[in-house]
């Protein structure tokens, strides 16, 4: 195999031709030479290719219906052009174009791929045509559409395109790219025969046995024949093809469940168990498999989605084991040369830290189930998977226990807080490197932040005694109302004293305000104005009877909430503020009474309502809600 | 709590069974070969008792004799159920071992021939009012000063056991994490109550990568297993899930295999100490099963290579390096060491 890392600019001068011939021979949908740029070193380019797919609108402008051979390299050249046009950027290709060009809309989807493979550059080493030339070693890629991205770039690409299998190998200091839109097991005779399809003349070689066997020569029947003419016709139909009739893929295919099928040679190999090939599993993949009527189920070979796996087909075991070292060594290598983002950059340190501490055991001990001491019986397969059926017991039930209930026996007081303040301040938060944790980090910062609060609120409140958020707060709302307390009786010795000085220069005009002004049509009654306006000196008594009576109760604010089944009554004493009888009025509608009678006075200040209401509906206000809804609007400054 | 005179008595099945007084959760391997024991390979148990009062026995096993001997003067009192226990990794002496168990704290005990002595409680809260309990840990066996702790408050601690001193603190999760294993010196992953699967380097704890989600968001991954032969794969359990999910770290998100053949949820995991590319597994449908990894798989899946019967429910599964031809389980009240 020619190694690349060496351009050599050998590259034949119908380079075009040879694409053609090999992508038709093996009926596949398009060949791509990439080489390395002659502008910029070290990096590899589109340098030619020939599209032997589906087309969707033909453009020539002969008559003369051309061969197969003709049409096909007239196409390549018109994409090729099309792409020429496009990236030189023509604002209106259209009015520039010839009439028989090609434009955008005239593309099938695979076209298109092909299309924008020229654009693609590829760093030697990165990408499947530069990992390939790095390696020297072909590279064979099974459900490309469905690849990862960081394999194969073009996956999505490939995907609209239906791309399924790309094939790419270096080849006279380059590397030959070949896909098709069907799903194509590997094949290493394939990229043989492409391979001497380029040494030999084209156009005119009938194909026998001896270029294309490869591998085992057990059995004759392996090698197909492919009879070709120089009219290249293009469909090789598949009864021509001889299957391979050994053990492993004799009942894969049959003929006519794949069209255009590629040469399909057995090599006579057995993969022995014990090969340590790293093994990959998709499931995805093997559903795909599954359309497509493959039901061979032992010897499947999937996606080979790895970074620069060598597949190399092993003469023995040994030989294979040094290819395995060589392998894993590429694969340590490799590592840093994946081609990751940039946020991934701290994973790959911490992989190659991994892989350079470890020694791996490459190959283990193979159990035997044949030693006859095991405790362990050996599988039957088709042994029924049913489910047991599911006993009163919930599963995992101890495992659930040890994780769930044994660590929250400990401490019946454990804060709930995730994180407590000391841990916090030691504490890293290690950043995520994945997209779409932020919600979740914001959630838990939000606890974090509550949990602060809580931790502030115990340093507030004297009282508290135990740590959990509820202890918290019930002796922080104990502590509170205390305050109030206290916080009223302060301020009711205040007014009285200031009453008291009030007395001696009465003074009228605050206190002549009633619930009138504010119509509320729902007050029917009651609107009783000042007392002060009577008499003044049986006023200042009362007002005195008044104040002493407010003492008495130890507070100026008084709201008395009586509920009789449906009637409530609710008896309002607070100071007298502008706009507050029309809150209360207010908070008592919003709390579902329909009142039906109020009385209201102001009194030195102090306002005194009675409302008679009934529950009005099913939404029924507690007393203490309309006390609490009462309070704030009184006590509101 | 009396200690029944056992005699271990061999299967037809080729299985030694020890029958305990108690539910039994906890178990564990000690890392000094048994040859230079003169009792044989010491084996610690962890009641299962749901009260404060439980005990770690140790009992030694003897693969030549098949025989298990308990050593009623081997057993020390665990406030609650140990989550998890486990022998110093690397202990060369074979007068006396290191044990640690985690429960409220992690505990060091010193286990000698004839009588087992606690060494240090490792407690990482400042104050005596906040406390973490433990869901389970990790002995590093490279760097064997060092212990992983996963707690319920979302943390994991890294100890240093030398200087009984934390030497690192991580807010690994946002959820309580429920199983840590070490990778190399320096490199652990964590599960978690929100069904994540995370690396940590220590030396850039301000990253951490993902590598795994539960499909199902929030469910929480209970148990995870790294491969010591082979650093690339990990294997972990779901929370009410009969699959083993198999992942490979420098494939992130995407798991390699899920093993999906037992009957029942799945309890426990563990690699094989010896071949790269063995696991087993052991549920709820009282089976352990050997799964050997193929290179390619067929399409139904993977099926293990060889299963085992137990009598009940197997909780708890351990596959030590110092006697890589016997899987121990736990069922009930027993342990079984059976042949691979």
């Amino acid at each position: 195999m020619a190694s690349g890392l060496h351009s050599q600019e050998r590259v034949p001068e119908n380079l075009k031709k040879h694409l053609a011939f090999a992508a038709r021979s093996i009926q596949w949908s398009y060949a791509i030479f990439w080489s390395i740029s002659a502008r910029k070193p070290g990096v590899l380019e589109w340098r030619e290719g020939y599209y032997n797919g589906d087309i969707k609108t033909r453009k020539t402008i002969q008559a003369v219906e051309l061969n197969a051979d003709r049409l096909g390299l007239q196409r390549s050249e018109q994409l090729r052009e099309l792409y020429e046009s496009l990236s030189a950027g023509d604002s209106n290709p259209q009015a520039r174009r010839p009439s028989a060009a090609l434009s955008p809309e005239d593309l099938t989807d695979t076209e298109w791929y092909y299309l924008v493979c020229m654009s693609f550059v590829f760093d030697i080493g990165q990408g499947l045509p530069g990992r390939t030339l790095a390696n020297g070693q072909p590279l064979w890629l099974c459900n490309a559409h469905n690849a990862d991205s960081k394999v194969f770039s073009r996956s999505l690409l490939a995907k609209s395109a239906s791309i399924q299998t790309v094939v790419s190998f270096p080849f006279l200091g380059g590397v030959i790219e070949l896909g098709v839109t069907e799903l194509v097991l590997e094949d290493l005779g394939l990229i043989k025969h492409v391979k001497t399809s380029f040494l030999d003349i084209p156009c005119h070689v009938i194909m026998n046995k001896s270029n294309i066997g490869v591998g085992s020569t057990a059995n004759d029947n392996n090698i197909a024949h492919i009879a070709l003419d120089t009219k290249f016709s293009p469909l090789v139909s598949c009864e021509q093809l001889e299957m391979a009739s050994n053990s492993n893929s004799s009942d894969e295919f049959e003929p006519h469940q794949l069209e255009g099928v590629s040469l399909i040679v057995d090599r006579g190999m057995n993969y022995a168990p014990s090969q340590a090939q790293s093994w990959q599993f998709m499931e995805e993949d093997f559903s795909n498999c599954v359309h497509h009527s493959l039901n061979s189920s032992d010897c499947i070979s999937q996606t080979f989605v790895d970074d620069g796996k060598v597949v190399v087909p092993p003469k023995s075991d040994r030989e294979h084991e040094n290819c395995l070292q060589a392998v894993q060594e590429n694969n340590q290598t490799k590592l840093t040369s994946l081609d990751l983002q940039n946020n991934d950059l701290h994973y790959q340190n911490v992989l190659s830290s991994l892989f350079k501490a470890s020694h791996q055991l490459i190959l283990g001990p193979h159990f035997q189930n044949c030693n006859k001491e095991s405790s362990f019986a050996s599988w039957k397969k088709g042994v029924l998977v049913k489910s047991l059926k599911p006993r009163d017991r919930t599963p995992q039930k101890i495992l659930k226990k040890i994780l769930f209930e044994v660590p929250r026996m400990h401490d019946h007081e454990l804060v709930e807080s995730p994180v407590s303040n000391a841990v916090k301040d030691a504490a890293w938060r290690p950043e995520v490197d994945e997209l779409g944790m932020n919600h979740l980090l914001l959630e838990s910062r939000q606890r974090e932040r509550i949990n602060d609060q809580f931790i502030i609120l115990k340093s507030l409140v004297p009282s508290i005694s135990k740590a959990d958020q509820v202890s918290i707060l019930d002796d922080t709302i104990e502590y509170l109302q205390e305050l109030e307390k206290k916080v009223e009786e302060l301020e009711s010795f205040r007014d009285l004293s200031e009453s008291e000085a009030r007395m001696k220069r009465k003074s009228q005009d605050s206190v002549e305000r009633t619930s009138d002004n504010y119509g509320d049509n729902r007050i029917s009654n009651g609107k009783k104005p000042s007392i002060n306006k009577r008499k003044a000196c049986t006023i200042d008594e009362v007002e005195l009877e008044m104040d002493n009576v407010a003492m008495k109760h130890g507070s100026t604010d008084d709201i008395i909430v009586s509920v009789n089944n449906i009637d409530v009554v609710i008896k309002i004493k607070c100071p007298w503020k502008e706009g507050i009888l029309f809150e209360m009025m207010d908070a008592v509608s919003h709390l579902h009474l329909d009142c039906h009678s109020v009385q209201s006075f102001t009194d030195e200040g102090i306002l005194s309502i009675t409302i008679k209401s009934k529950y009005k509906g099913s939404n029924v206000a507690s007393e203490g809600m309309i006390k609490q809804a009462l309070q704030r609007i009184a006590w509101k400054c | 709590m009396e200690n029944s005179t056992q005699e271990s008595h061999l299967r037809p099945d080729n299985s030694v069974t020890y029958e305990s007084p108690y539910p039994l959760y906890a178990m564990a391997f000690s890392s000094t070969p048994s040859r230079i024991l003169h009792h044989g390979q010491r084996i610690a148990l962890g009641s299962f008792i749901e009260d404060y009062n439980n005990r770690v026995d140790i009992v030694s096993f003897d693969p030549e004799t098949l025989l298990i001997k308990p050593h009623p003067n081997l057993s020390v009192e665990h406030p609650y159920p140990p989550t998890k226990l486990m022998f110093h990794p690397n202990r060369k002496s074979s007068t006396s071992d290191l044990l640690a168990s985690s429960g409220d704290y992690l505990r060091l005990w010193e286990v000698r021939d004839s009588s087992i002595e606690p060494l240090s409680v490792l407690n990482n809260s400042k104050t005596s009012e906040f406390c973490a309990p433990l869901t389970s840990f990790d002995w590093n066996d490279i760097e064997p000063k060092r212990i992983g702790t996963s707690s319920i408050d979302t943390t994991c601690t890294i100890w240093d056991i030398e200087k009984g001193a934390v030497e690192t603190q991580l807010i690994a999760h946002d959820k309580e994490v429920y199983d840590i294993a070490w990778g190399e010196a320096r490199v652990f992953a964590s599960v978690s109550a929100d069904g994540s699967v995370r690396i940590f380097d220590l030396r850039d704890k301000e990253h951490s990568t993902i590598i795994y989600e539960s499909p199902q968001p929030d469910t929480p991954l209970l148990r995870l297993a790294w491969n010591k032969q082979d650093l690339r794969y990990m294997a972990t359990i779901l929370m009410d899930s009969n699959k083993v999910v198999i992942l490979d770290i420098r494939s992130p998100t995407m798991p390699v295999a899920e093993l999906e053949r037992h009957r029942a949820s799945v309890n426990a995991i563990a690699w094989a100490p010896q071949s790269y590319r063995h696991i087993c597994s052991a549920g709820d449908d009282t089976q352990a099963l050997i799964w050997e990894l193929p290179t390619v798989a067929g399409p139904n899946g993977i099926d293990p290579m060889s299963m085992y019967s137990a009598g009940s429910e197997i909780n708890q599964l351990q596959w030590s390096a110092a006697q890589p031809d016997w899987i121990a389980v736990a069922f009930s009240n027993k342990m079984q060491l059976l042949k691979v």
